[in-house]
């Protein structure tokens, strides 16, 4: 090799060497385009990564699942339903206006209002009221005592009201103003959306001067365009596609449990699982480390309550899933006419079909008579929703309630007003309940371990994992999962 | 011509309007869109309240006439899933469709062409068979997979090409093959039957004898008489590429219609799927049409309108 080539391929590999201290822009591939940028409109994955990044919220969770200040610096629960936050008084919107408390006011009052019709209304109503006290003081009314308000606020993002009220909904989905590290930048739909830097950040923006958020629907095509380096992040991988990754020096997977809870649900009301004897020989029946460490493999953690660590009112001390097949078996054998009754097993594509088909191997393994009924989503809604007459015997699910409080997943699925629970004990209801309204975190704590324990002791249903999720990155990428899912890019880096 | 013209205008309509019929009510027998609107954690009243939000609990025969309603003033209302205006989303999709239709087309006439006239002139011989199972490869393999191989090959290892997505030429290239490949066997067979048929013919064995070298007589003779099957096969296969595309855009990530009908089915997303169908109704018919029109000007002994 001639000196000058030696020199010219030194010079090439400094050049490429430097390139992630430029702060390289961020390319982020996500399986499909946000539904609305207006962050009170949808609320779902591929929307809230990104227009999380626009605006601020009223508080947010640290990494490590703290609620820590964000718009509010401080909150005190003035009586059972009022609350009052104080605001930072540095912050303006990326078109110059001041963040004041009325944008506050009028952020609650949008997403709270019927009319409006937002998917997320359902997490905000029980706030009754908000009124600007000061410039920098608001105060919230829910309608009875709420616990779970300040883990609800994490997801309420602050809109500027001079700008929605001057444009309408429509347009402030088109290009929306925010007060965020990163600015709306443009939306190419069906393609991408771009933000960039808010330079006039009042906290930490981030390295990025740019990211731009992809809508690649195809998991193979995600994967190969990370390895292609033409993305730096994508999201949805699974183990395949996280072990491919693996011994390839330029990417990398991360993982990290989630706020989901996996769990098989049983109609209580119809053979065979109206039977405790039989709904515990399906828990032995489950082998639940095999679903979570051979077929899974992405990080998921087998649970034996409808909680997990990442969720208030997780409760140590209940005594996991035993697997013993044999011993279902036996029992299933002493009642084998019951045992026999075909059960259907509602499912739809968007749940992992390895697990269900593994379930229902399980299950008919020790003599039950499972078959799978698989429907597209909407269908398979109405049905698990429905009386128990007309309910499917089994169903698998994985739920989160985005607010990391055990309320959010327990109470619908367990506590009899609700229509997704198939569970009817008076005594869980009353726990429920307590649960509910209760200001007194330990009175709280103490009512779902409680709750754990009735549903571990009866089988009402069966949880099964805390899941996992999956993402692929740039090796230089400093990014750290967290259970709530976020993506925010000023907490992201690249590492020298 | 015009009369002609009228008449075919009017039978599109009628077709129209029976397919988007059928679309509404085949839609909403499938299910309610709320349910995938919502969180899981959504109680009956939050339903309740969306359903009257989006004006799904009217009678359905209502939703119908106002549906009708808005269609005959060219609206084609708002996704509640996407939140915009129907006519704005595939306004942003149709460009790209074309695009990946037009290099699809052309691949598929490239090489679908001359095999099929080199098939045709090497007929019974072992490079015409090897042609066509060549051809018949390509036709073969699924696109979900020869799409994943291709950006592997390209867009992973040689890095000569971007994996996926759109706005350059070389973004073009691989989608363009990919979805050309199926159409390209299509081409060379009907190209290769309708060569040998005209190879029969006494005008072919007058050239000849006139001594016209085979290129020529390719080029003058052959091609130009062999067009009709061409283009009537080429009207079918544009309606294929508008509405098949479906697994190249998804695997691309090619943000074109098939892609939108595939979300638009699956999240219930009824306005966008009406339009949808509506637009894929019309680009049908009129396909058909430009081939009848076509004819004419290929072949002027066929006469339109019966005259």
């Amino acid at each position: 090799m001639t000196p000058k080539l030696n020199l010219l391929l030194a010079s090439v590999a400094a050049a490429t060497l430097a390139l992630p201290a430029m702060a390289k822009d961020l390319t982020v591939d996500l399986s499909g385009e946000p539904s609305s940028l207006d962050p009170q409109v949808q609320w779902n994955p591929d929307s809230y990564y990104v227009y999380r990044n626009i605006f601020d919220n009223l508080v947010t969770r640290d990494n490590d699942g703290n609620i820590v200040p964000q718009i509010a610096i401080a909150w005190e629960q003035v009586s059972d339903t009022e609350m009052l936050l104080t605001l930072r008084d540095d912050v303006t919107f990326h078109d110059g206006q001041k963040l004041t408390a009325e944008d506050v006011v009028f952020s609650v009052q949008r997403i709270t209002d019927p009319e409006f019709a937002s998917p997320q209304l359902g997490q905000f109503n029980q706030i009754a009221s908000a009124e600007a006290v000061d410039d920098v003081t608001v105060k919230l009314t829910t309608d009875g005592p709420y616990p779970a308000l300040m883990a609800q606020l994490v997801k309420l993002s602050v809109v500027p009201k001079h700008v929605v009220e001057e444009v309408g909904a429509e347009a402030f989905n088109a290009a929306p103003v925010g007060s965020g590290p990163y600015r709306f930048e443009g939306w190419d739909r069906g393609v991408s959306v771009t933000l960039t830097r808010n330079d006039d950040y009042w906290g930490e923006a981030g390295p990025f001067e740019g990211a731009t958020f992809r809508a690649v629907p195809d998991a193979a095509t995600r994967l190969a365009n990370l390895q292609a380096g033409t993305a730096d992040l994508v999201v949805g991988l699974d183990s395949d596609g996280a072990a491919q990754l693996e011994g390839q020096g330029d990417v990398k997977a991360l993982s990290a449990p989630t706020e989901r809870v996996a769990y098989l649900g049983m109609n209580l009301d119809k053979p065979p699982f109206n039977d405790p004897e039989l709904r515990k020989a399906a828990s032995m029946a489950i082998d639940n480390l095999g679903i979570t460490e051979g077929l899974l493999g992405a990080g998921e953690v087998p649970m034996a309550q409808l909680s997990s660590p990442a969720h208030f009112g997780y409760a140590e001390g209940i005594e996991p899933w035993v697997f013993d097949p044999d011993a279902a078996k036996e029992i299933v054998s002493a009642k084998a006419d019951i045992a026999a009754t075909p059960a259907t097993f509602a499912t739809a594509p968007v749940f992992d079909q390895r697990i269900v088909q593994a379930l229902q191997q399980m299950l008919n393994d020790v003599g039950f008579n499972v078959s799978i009924s698989v429907t597209d989503m909407p269908t398979y809604l109405n049905i698990v929703r429905s009386e128990p007459a007309d309910n499917a015997e089994l169903s698998f699910g994985r739920w989160s309630c985005a607010c990391q409080d055990a309320d959010g997943i327990a109470y619908p699925l367990l506590h009899s007003d609700s229509n997704w629970s198939r569970v009817n004990d008076p005594e869980l209801d009353k726990l429920l309940d307590e649960a509910r309204v209760s200001l007194d975190p330990e009175v709280r704590q103490d009512a779902y371990a409680q709750v754990h324990q009735i549903v571990r002791d009866n089988y009402y249903l069966l949880p099964m994992y805390q899941a996992a999720v999956l993402y692929g990155a740039a090796s230089e990428l400093e990014f750290t999962p967290t259970a709530n899912e976020s993506m925010f890019l000023n907490r992201m880096s690249w590492s020298e | 011509m015009s009369a002609f013209l009228l008449k075919r205008l009017l039978q599109a309509m009628v077709t129209a309007f029976g397919v988007i019929t059928l679309v509404f009510f085949i839609q909403r027998l499938t299910g309610d869109p709320t349910a995938l609107l919502l969180p899981e954690t959504a109680t009956q009243e939050d339903f309740e309240a969306m359903r009257s939000a989006l004006g799904f609990d009217r009678p359905l025969i209502e939703q119908y006439i106002a549906f009708l309603g808005d269609m005959l003033r060219f609206d084609l209302g708002r996704s509640y899933i996407q939140n915009a205006p129907v006519a704005e989303i595939l306004a942003s999709r149709i460009p790209q469709t074309l695009q990946l239709a037009g290099g699809a087309l052309l691949v598929a006439f490239a090489i679908g062409l001359p095999a099929g006239v080199v098939m045709a002139l090497t007929r019974g011989r072992a490079i015409s068979r090897w042609i066509m199972g060549v051809v018949l490869a390509c036709q073969s393999m699924p696109t979900f997979w020869s799409g994943i191989m291709m950006i592997l090959v390209f867009g992973v290892w040689l890095k000569w090409l971007p994996p996926s997505g759109t706005g350059t030429l070389a973004h073009l290239v691989m989608p363009s093959i990919a979805l050309g490949l199926l159409s390209l066997a299509t081409y060379a067979r009907i190209t290769r039957s309708a060569v040998i048929d005209e190879l029969g013919r006494d005008y072919v064995r007058s050239a000849r004898a006139r001594g016209v070298r085979t290129p020529r007589l390719v080029r003058r003779h052959l091609l130009r008489n062999s067009a009709i099957p061409v283009v009537s096969i080429t009207a079918l296969e544009i309606s294929q590429l508008l509405a098949g595309a479906v697994i190249v855009e998804t695997v691309f990530a090619w943000p074109g219609l098939g892609q939108l009908t595939v979300q638009s089915v699956a999240s219930r997303d009824f306005a966008v799927v009406q339009a949808v169908v509506l637009l894929g109704a019309f680009a049908t018919i009129f396909a058909n049409l430009a081939a009848d029109i076509l004819y004419s000007v290929i072949d002027p002994r066929v006469r339109l309108g019966g005259q």
